[in-house]
């Protein structure tokens, strides 16, 4: 029976029940509506509607609707009618191998339970239909079927779906036909399309394949070399696909080429800001060329973020709601003139800048690093700037900052920047074990990029660790049978709080004893310990531009021989002490990605110089430098003394007391973007180590030892460890060190991925470096020479780990055959 | 123990219940909550459910795992509208959002939620025991707030961006009309301004002294007695000394600042 419902008026509940549903108890429905027996309600009102919602979000009914069943007076008798979805039992895929089911059913979340909704079946067959079309499977079709699940009472309990894919054959492109074009071959057209590709044996990077989508795109990399060639009206008349067999396609376009054009008059309106030669300059474009749409198009506003286009023009001096718009005013014949209308708009200044996402890192550590500040004009270059900026502080995943444009007002000529950062680990455990130089190395490394030290005694803030003042504290053991490594350093990135000048210290203490390579022993007697530490500053310049820094830094270094002999060290008991001061310059101006630069390059000259200790001595050098070749000589006639030795020795003493030398290395690297993500890397490295007083000499420590991974296993003494895959370590050098060196390197960089789990990268290198004892015998072009291919795995707790294979082409010292392959390992190690 | 032990490992769910409720009384939490996170999925639209999701989220309310709390809390509320217990839950559940929010130089997004959940329970529940408490936490997380965007403000003068210092405590000024950093802020702008003047080419000097003697007549006007003046009227004296070094002439120009 119809009983009218009045919709203005409340009435209190009677009964409800519900209908339709078979998994769930009824009890259990109501309850989760929320109604209860005595509720007083509009029928139809607020709190119905609220409940359809409600159970909707469910996503379990693909029905949901209340019915009255009764009225009496106030009481209501309400009938809650659901349909519940099916249910999936089990899934079954036919036609494709095993790893691919397992991706299908991942990909369209195809888990038991899941409810089948038409939704679910007609997506589930797109996306294989899809995925394996671009693959090339041009023919490929899905067919989805359910089957009920029957329990043993009869009763269906829930659906199984069956997948059956017919992939068909791989299809390629046969033949690529073109009708009407007399400007371009059909080579040079073929060649303008990226993406399908005819067949070819030659050809292998490329697979030939054929899609819609692939062909749509390539049919506007057709016109746009027509266009960007004068052919403004070229357009592709139809284009025929003839199905030859069931792999093999053709295709046929038909162009309508059109007449070639020129640029005419080209008019600027609307511009206050820049006159119109400034403009003209900026497009680069002049009267009589050929006509060029496309390169009209970038002019004006490319799609690179740093183009030197019109629109960055303006972008990057406040004008961020400027628009410029280039429009055909007249053709005339085959010219045709340009009118390139600019509304500049208001300048535009930043009002709020605010930092989101910082869970760890303080925000005094940001916002010094941020170069669009309250108040200052909209630069476009500046919010590319910060992004980069932030990312190199290595606290956030740099994929993932993103500059938020708010409360954009053109009207008061103001925007609110917000720059939302993802943090990510920033701290690196180094624990290692290996079997290297001769016995068991272990060492344990502690390095934490976001420390802060101010919290240090704060016990609240360990979770872990204090941190989030942007300092850098490393700590690093090492240790094997016969030496062992203490260091720890600590860095403030803005010392004093003020201007970014880094201050870094470090110490380190030293042990090793003497080794009997032969017997495998550890000599506990023959003690040598290297002590030392350094405090230096480095501040970024203004100028030339803000990329520069200047660093200086004071170090001493106090080695003592206890009983040492070896053929570098003629002092056996006797010290050493290195103080000296290095200053250096540098340019960095790499990419946002400090593991994966894409651009930019990065300069480093640095000269490290101790005081001229002889000029002030009144030892006379030249005497005992005489007397030493004298005692020399004698060892090599006649097999010398004890005292001999002991007399050079005392010599030796004498001249190395203090350390006397300058040293000056130079290095360069530049990323060049190639094409997509495939990076070049060029480097050179070049480095000289000289004596103020030729008769004292060169000190035996400081010194280069060129070849091999290039880590330094326990590189205190000063020297200088230069990686050169494809042969041994440190074999390109003598025993001791050389005094020059120099290296070059190309290396190609591919990403296979860049996520902040993991960043992995694939190299290809070819190098070259050599290092020689004085400029008589230095030659850049007679250097050792290498090429090989590696693999990088960056992941942010344990830092870099690579594997390099290298193929030496030339002998090393001492050999006449080629090198051969080397493996290398790197760790920890960033370059 | 061993008894737990039998029931954790056990099927009644029964008695699962019984012990987890016991073992909830004596304040057990990390006991009951073994036990509850076993039965919760099977007492889902049950009657008993309502009782059992108040105490599973009171759980972690009392074990301090705030962001569950929060939500466990703030999904009860939803679920069972005609609970007795309701606004407590919706109490403790923006309480837990209050407990999650950052230090102040830290991203402030839990703030904002807590902030939003403490407003809508307030609202809702005008005349609640917790009102009070509830007005205190909103107090507190705004006066968070306040020191964030003041502290960053004071950070361009530290770092000696004088434009940008009064920029950012002109904007703090007109955003945070009660803020208790108020009069800092006043200092703040007028220590810039100040600043920014005596560091100036000295065509610009004078025009920017003139400018900090405006922001010293602002801080004057409201702070005259705050414990900031004495810094105020130390930069004004200095103010005053350098101003009169200039020649006396009609002093109408001023400097245009975007």
């Amino acid at each position: 029976q119809q009983k009218d419902l009045d919709s203005g008026r409340k009435y209190s509940i009677n009964e409800i029940t519900v209908s339709g549903a078979q998994s769930f108890n009824e009890q259990t429905v109501i309850a989760f509506t929320g109604l209860k027996k005595g509720d007083r309600i509009y029928v139809p009102g607020e709190k119905l509607s609220a409940v359809t919602k409600k159970l909707w979000e469910q996503n379990l009914f693909s029905d949901i609707a209340f019915y009255v069943t009764n009225i009496e007076g106030e009481n209501i008798d309400l009938e809650l009618y659901i349909v519940e979805l099916p249910k999936m039992n089990e899934v079954s895929i036919e036609g494709v191998k095993k790893g691919r089911i397992k991706e299908i059913i991942k990909d369209n979340d195809l888990k038991s339970g899941v409810k089948i909704t038409k939704n679910l079946l007609t997506t589930t067959k797109n996306n294989i239909v899809n995925n394996l079309q671009e693959k090339g499977y041009y023919n490929a079709d899905v067919i989805i079927s359910t089957t009920p699940e029957i329990d043993s009472t009869g009763i269906e309990t829930a659906k199984n779906m069956k997948i059956n894919v017919i992939k068909g054959e791989r299809v390629k492109v046969s033949d690529i036909e073109f009708i009407g074009n007399e400007e371009f071959s059909d080579a040079k057209l073929k060649r303008s399309m990226k993406k399908v590709k005819q067949k070819n044996l030659f050809r292998i990077l490329k697979r030939s394949k054929y899609t819609e989508e692939l062909l749509e795109e390539d049919k506007v990399s057709i016109l746009k070399k027509y266009k960007s060639n004068g052919y403004r009206d070229a357009r592709i008349v139809s284009d025929t696909l003839i199905i030859k067999d069931d792999k093999n396609v053709a295709l046929r376009l038909n162009i309508e080429e059109g007449k070639k054009y020129y640029f005419g008059n080209i008019g600027f309106i609307g511009n206050s800001v820049y006159t119109d030669n400034q403009l003209r300059q900026g497009l680069g474009i002049s009267k009589g060329e050929v006509y060029n749409g496309v390169l009209l198009e970038e002019r004006i506003a490319d799609e690179k973020p740093d183009a030197e286009d019109l629109t960055n023009l303006y972008q990057n001096s406040g004008y961020l709601f400027s628009r410029i718009n280039p429009v055909e005013v007249a053709v005339r014949n085959d010219t045709i003139d340009f009118e390139i209308r600019i509304s500049e708009g208001k300048i535009a200044y930043f009002d709020h800048v605010t930092v989101v996402g910082n869970d760890k890192t303080n925000d005094h550590v940001i916002y010094r690093e941020l170069r669009t500040r309250p108040g200052q004009k909209y630069s476009k270059r500046n919010v590319v700037r910060t992004i980069r900026e932030l990312g190199q502080l290595g606290y956030f995943d740099p994929e993932q900052l993103t500059p938020n444009f708010k409360n954009v007002d053109a009207n008061n000529g103001t925007l609110d920047m917000e720059y939302s950062v993802v943090e990510k680990g920033a701290s690196q455990i180094e624990l290692q074990g290996g079997y290297g130089g001769g016995g068991f190395v272990g060492t344990l490394g502690l390095s934490f990029n976001n420390f802060s030290l101010r919290n240090i005694f704060n016990k609240e803030a360990y979770k872990p660790l204090p941190m989030g003042d942007g300092q850098k504290l490393s700590l690093r053991a090492q240790g094997s049978s016969y030496y062992q490594t203490y260091s720890l350093s600590l860095t403030e990135p803005w010392f004093g709080g003020k201007k970014p000048v880094q201050l870094s210290t470090s110490f380190s203490h030293t042990v090793q004893y003497f080794y009997d390579f032969r017997n495998r022993e550890a000599d506990r007697d023959q003690r040598f310990l290297i002590t030392g530490g350094s405090v230096g500053l480095a501040t970024r310049l203004k100028w030339p531009d803000d990329f520069f820094t200047l660093s200086q830094a004071i170090s001493f270094q106090h080695y003592n021989l206890q009983n040492y002999n070896t053929r570098l060290f003629t002092f056996g008991n006797g010290y050493s002490n290195n103080l000296a001061y290095t200053i250096g310059l540098s340019r960095n101006n790499t990419g946002t990605n400090p593991i994966y630069p894409t651009y930019g390059s990065e300069f480093a000259i640095t000269a490290k110089l101790t005081p001229p200790f002889s000029a002030f001595s009144n030892t006379d050098y030249k005497a005992l430098k005489d007397r030493r070749d004298v005692l020399v000589a004698e060892i090599q006639d006649t097999g010398g003394t004890v005292d001999t030795q002991q007399e050079i020795g005392e010599i030796d003493q004498e001249r190395f007391k203090f350390l006397e030398y300058y040293k000056i290395k130079f290095k360069g690297t530049w990323y060049t973007q190639l094409v997509d993500k495939l990076v070049l890397r060029s480097a050179t490295e070049f480095g000289f180590l000289g004596a103020y007083n030729g008769d004292r000499g060169i000190p035996p420590f400081e010194r280069f030892f060129v070849g091999g991974d290039g880590l330094g296993s326990y590189s205190l003494d000063g020297r200088e460890v230069v990686q050169l895959r494809g042969y041994p370590n440190q074999s390109l050098s003598s025993v001791d060190g050389n005094t020059i060196f120099n290296k070059f390197s190309l290396e190609l960089r591919y990403p296979i991925t860049l996520k902040q789990l993991a960043s992995i990268y694939v190299l290809g290198f070819a190098e070259g470096g050599a290092s020689y004892d004085g400029f008589r015998d230095y030659d850049p072009f007679g250097v050792q020479r290498s090429a090989g291919a590696g693999l990088r795995i960056f992941m942010p707790a344990f830092g870099l780990l690579g594997i390099d294979f290298g193929y030496g082409f030339d002998p090393i010292l001492g050999g006449n055959q080629p090198n051969g392959w080397e493996t290398h390992f790197i760790l920890g190690q960033q370059f | 123990c061993s008894e737990y032990q039998k029931v954790l490992t056990g099927d009644d769910i029964g008695n699962k219940y019984a012990m987890a409720d016991s073992l909830y009384r004596k304040g057990k939490y990390k006991k009951a909550l073994r036990l509850m996170e076993q039965i919760v999925p099977a007492y889902r639209g049950k009657p008993q459910a309502e009782r059992l999701m108040y105490l599973y989220a009171n759980t972690f309310y009392e074990l301090g795992d705030n962001y569950l709390a929060g939500y466990q809390f703030e999904r009860f509320a939803d679920t069972y509208p005609q609970s007795d217990s309701v606004e407590v839950a919706a109490y403790r559940s923006a309480k837990s959002y209050a407990k999650l929010s950052n230090r102040y130089s830290l991203d402030q997004k839990e703030t904002y939620t807590a902030l939003e959940k403490l407003q809508g329970y307030i609202n809702k529940y005008p005349n609640s025991d917790y009102r009070e408490e509830a007005n205190a936490s909103v107090a507190e997380l705004r006066l968070k707030l306040d020191r964030k965007s003041y502290e960053t403000a004071n950070q361009y003068l530290r770092i000696e961006d004088y434009k940008v210092a009064i920029e950012a405590f002109e904007n703090f000024i007109v955003d945070n009309p009660g803020s208790k950093f108020r009069s800092q802020a006043f200092l703040g702008r007028l220590e810039a301004g100040y600043r920014l003047a005596i560091n100036s080419f000295p065509a610009l000097v004078k025009l920017r002294l003139l400018k900090a003697k405006e922001y010293y007549n602002s801080f004057n006007k409201y702070y005259k007695d705050s414990e900031f003046s004495p810094r105020a009227n130390e930069i004004l004296e200095d103010i005053n000394k350098r101003l009169a070094a200039y020649p006396t002439e009609t002093e109408t120009e001023t400097e245009t600042t975007p």
